[in-house]
């Protein structure tokens, strides 16, 4: 079902926690709510849950305003990141207890305990306790407790956060395709831009309980609407430079580099004020490096080189800033070697220093 | 040798808590002559059944037992129900200006001064309301003396409960009753436990009150039916004892049959479990 919010806002004594926060989310939609922790994406969700009260603003599930109903009546499942499985029942009674708290027949109940522990791959756990499994099991009784009773929508906080690096890859990949085969609302909540960028239909980028963007993972991580978005999606994050724009020589400039923003430079010159700073910024991907001096490239020096296996990170000591750049995998350079880069700025974004807002 | 010292203070432990103990059971067995000969008889004496004959049959004490008996499971249950649900309340509900803080300091409070202090006034309450000489109005007394305890031990019991599971259990479509009915008390069940061995024994063991509020056999616990043998003209030490050793059996089932929770609940809190 459907999931809005409508200048939903969270107040703890004088702190807001959620901002006038506004989301529509499409029937079947997976969409993720990515910031640092405290940004109110939790909050968010409890909010939904019914967990907590709005302070003001509406909350609307398929359609309907839930605001004053209990998380009872609400009819979403959330997959809480400690998993909260009751330490007291087996894995078959977690995962019924949705049902048996509905008074649903002893059979019916045990049916789809079945179906859906099947789905999970749990079926041989059900007589187990909750201390007696794995994290990973864990999870996947989390998740069924969830499933079994065909909810509106899935709420997740953080559901992949306890599991070691691995595992999480793994159910990162099983939660996409169990989405994407139940088809069920869900709104997840993550701190990992990983996560968000593989998971999600849509993202919504939060900070300091205000919405910064939301919009498709690839929109929002080649037109980031600020700063903070474009630092924060992205792994290594954006470079950015300050410095200013010469509208009429056409032309970013600081005290290291001097770039010539060409004619298929998306940002529209007129918008620029030459005497305002401007924050430039540029992913790792879009900085080339080499080894020799090329014409029109600016020299600078490697800082440290990192190596990943599939790729190379050079970070590179620019006046007083660092930029990391991406090459391939067999760049080998010494720290303090003099390197020429280049920016391909067709790909650059602009932000005003000021507002952080994209140009 | 460690060892040795070790086994020798058990010993001496033992020795000073159950001497008293044997002494009480042996001289309600015995017959008047021997509880008084010189040197005492330990071990060889001729048992006799009379004093219990004595106290139970032809005295009231089977009348005491059942106050007694009436008295302490009513005001533990009463003072649970009400002890565990404020207690919760205390635990999970935040109020303005932390309120809640200082509620249950001020439950607290009420245990800090001298139980004597309360016994006149509430003598009058009791006669003003006409329940002097009543099982209920020691079964009230003793609610309110164990609300304060099964208010900040449950307390801290429920605080060790996450609180995750009792919202995803209302997430889930259980209500927050049956969320506390259904996950938290089985959870918190060692705890209950120990709080309703403790207002057991204490409900069982006052004396005060008891003496303060009932004089008719009718309403009289064991405690003060024990001491109203030591009169002016004699003591009658095989009558109380025998009682004494009848009032010692319930607890002693009671804390035998909860001994698994007990452990567990005394220790939580201090070891994670």
């Amino acid at each position: 079902m459907s999931i809005s919010v409508f200048n939903l806002t969270k107040s703890f004594d004088r702190t807001t926690v959620v901002d006038h926060l506004s989301l529509e989310i499409a029937d079947g939609e997976f969409v993720v709510l990515l910031g640092p922790s405290g940004c109110g994406k939790t909050t968010t969700l409890r909010m939904i849950a019914g967990l907590e009260q709005a302070t003001s603003g509406d909350i609307l599930i398929a359609g309907t305003r839930v605001n004053d109903l209990p998380p009872q009546r609400r009819d979403v499942a959330m997959v809480f990141q400690s998993y909260a499985l009751y330490p007291h029942m087996t894995v078959a009674d977690n995962i019924g207890y949705p049902l048996r708290v509905r008074r649903l027949a002893a059979d019916q109940i045990q049916k789809q305990v079945r179906e859906t522990s099947t789905l999970l791959e749990i079926d041989t756990l059900l007589q187990r306790k909750p201390r007696e499994l794995s994290g990973g099991e864990r999870q996947r009784v989390a998740l069924a407790r969830a499933i079994v009773r065909h909810p509106r929508a899935f709420l997740m906080d953080e559901p992949l956060s306890n599991l070691d690096a691995k595992l999480r890859l793994q159910m990162r990949g099983e939660l996409k395709h169990l989405q994407q085969r139940l088809q069920t609302t869900t709104v997840y909540v993550t701190h990992d831009q990983a996560e968000a960028m593989t998971l999600g239909h849509r993202v919504a980028v939060m900070n300091k309980g205000k919405l910064q963007q939301f919009d498709t993972p690839l929109e929002i991580y080649s037109r980031p609407a600020n700063r903070f978005v474009a630092e924060f999606v992205g792994s290594p994050s954006m470079n950015f430079l300050e410095g200013s724009v010469d509208v009429s020589n056409r032309i970013f400039e600081n005290q290291q580099v001097s770039l010539a923003l060409n004619d298929s430079q998306p940002a529209s010159f007129s918008n620029f004020d030459t005497n305002k700073p401007v924050t430039l910024g540029i992913r790792p991907e879009d900085i080339r490096v080499s080894l020799s001096h090329r014409d029109g490239w600016h020299q600078t020096r490697v800082y440290v080189v990192e190596l990943m296996g599939s790729e190379t990170l050079v970070i590179l000591q620019l006046g007083a800033a660092k930029l990391t750049a991406r090459t391939a995998a067999d760049f080998r350079a010494e720290p303090d070697c003099p390197v020429w880069i280049e920016f391909d700025t067709t790909k650059a974004h602009f932000f005003d220093s000021e507002t952080g807002l994209r140009h | 040798m460690k060892r040795l010292l070790r086994y020798f203070a058990v010993a001496v432990a033992l020795f000073t808590t159950l001497a008293p103990v044997y002494w009480m059971i042996t001289i309600s067995f015995k017959r008047e002559v021997d509880q008084f000969a010189l040197p005492p008889r330990w071990f060889y004496f001729t048992p006799t059944l009379e004093h219990y004959v004595d106290a139970f049959v032809a005295r009231s004490f089977g009348q005491y037992l059942l106050s007694s008996l009436i008295v302490a499971i009513c005001s533990t249950a009463g003072a649970l129900v009400l002890g565990t649900l404020a207690a919760y309340s205390l635990a999970r509900f935040r109020l303005p200006r932390n309120f809640d803080r200082k509620l249950a300091l001020w439950i607290l409070s009420t245990r800090m001064f001298p139980a004597i202090v309360t016994a006149v006034p509430l003598f009058l309450i009791m006669r003003d309301l006409s329940l002097v000489n009543t099982r209920l109005s020691l079964i009230i007394t003793y609610t309110a003396f164990n609300l304060p305890f099964v208010v900040w031990m449950m307390r801290g019991f429920f605080a060790e409960v996450p609180r995750d599971l009792e919202e995803a259990a209302m997430v889930d479509g259980d209500s927050r009753l049956g969320a506390l009915r259904r996950i938290v008390l089985p959870l918190v069940a060692p705890g209950l436990a120990a709080t309703a061995m403790f207002c057991l024994i204490v409900s069982w063991n006052e004396f005060l009150f008891a003496l303060v509020l009932t004089q008719t056999d009718d309403a009289m616990t064991l405690p003060v039916g024990i001491a109203g043998r030591v009169t002016q003209y004699g003591i009658k030490w095989g009558v109380m004892s025998a009682a004494a050793v009848v009032a010692m059996v319930p607890i002693l089932a009671f804390a035998l049959s909860v001994q698994r929770y007990l452990v567990r609940g005394l220790s939580l809190g201090a070891v994670k479990g």
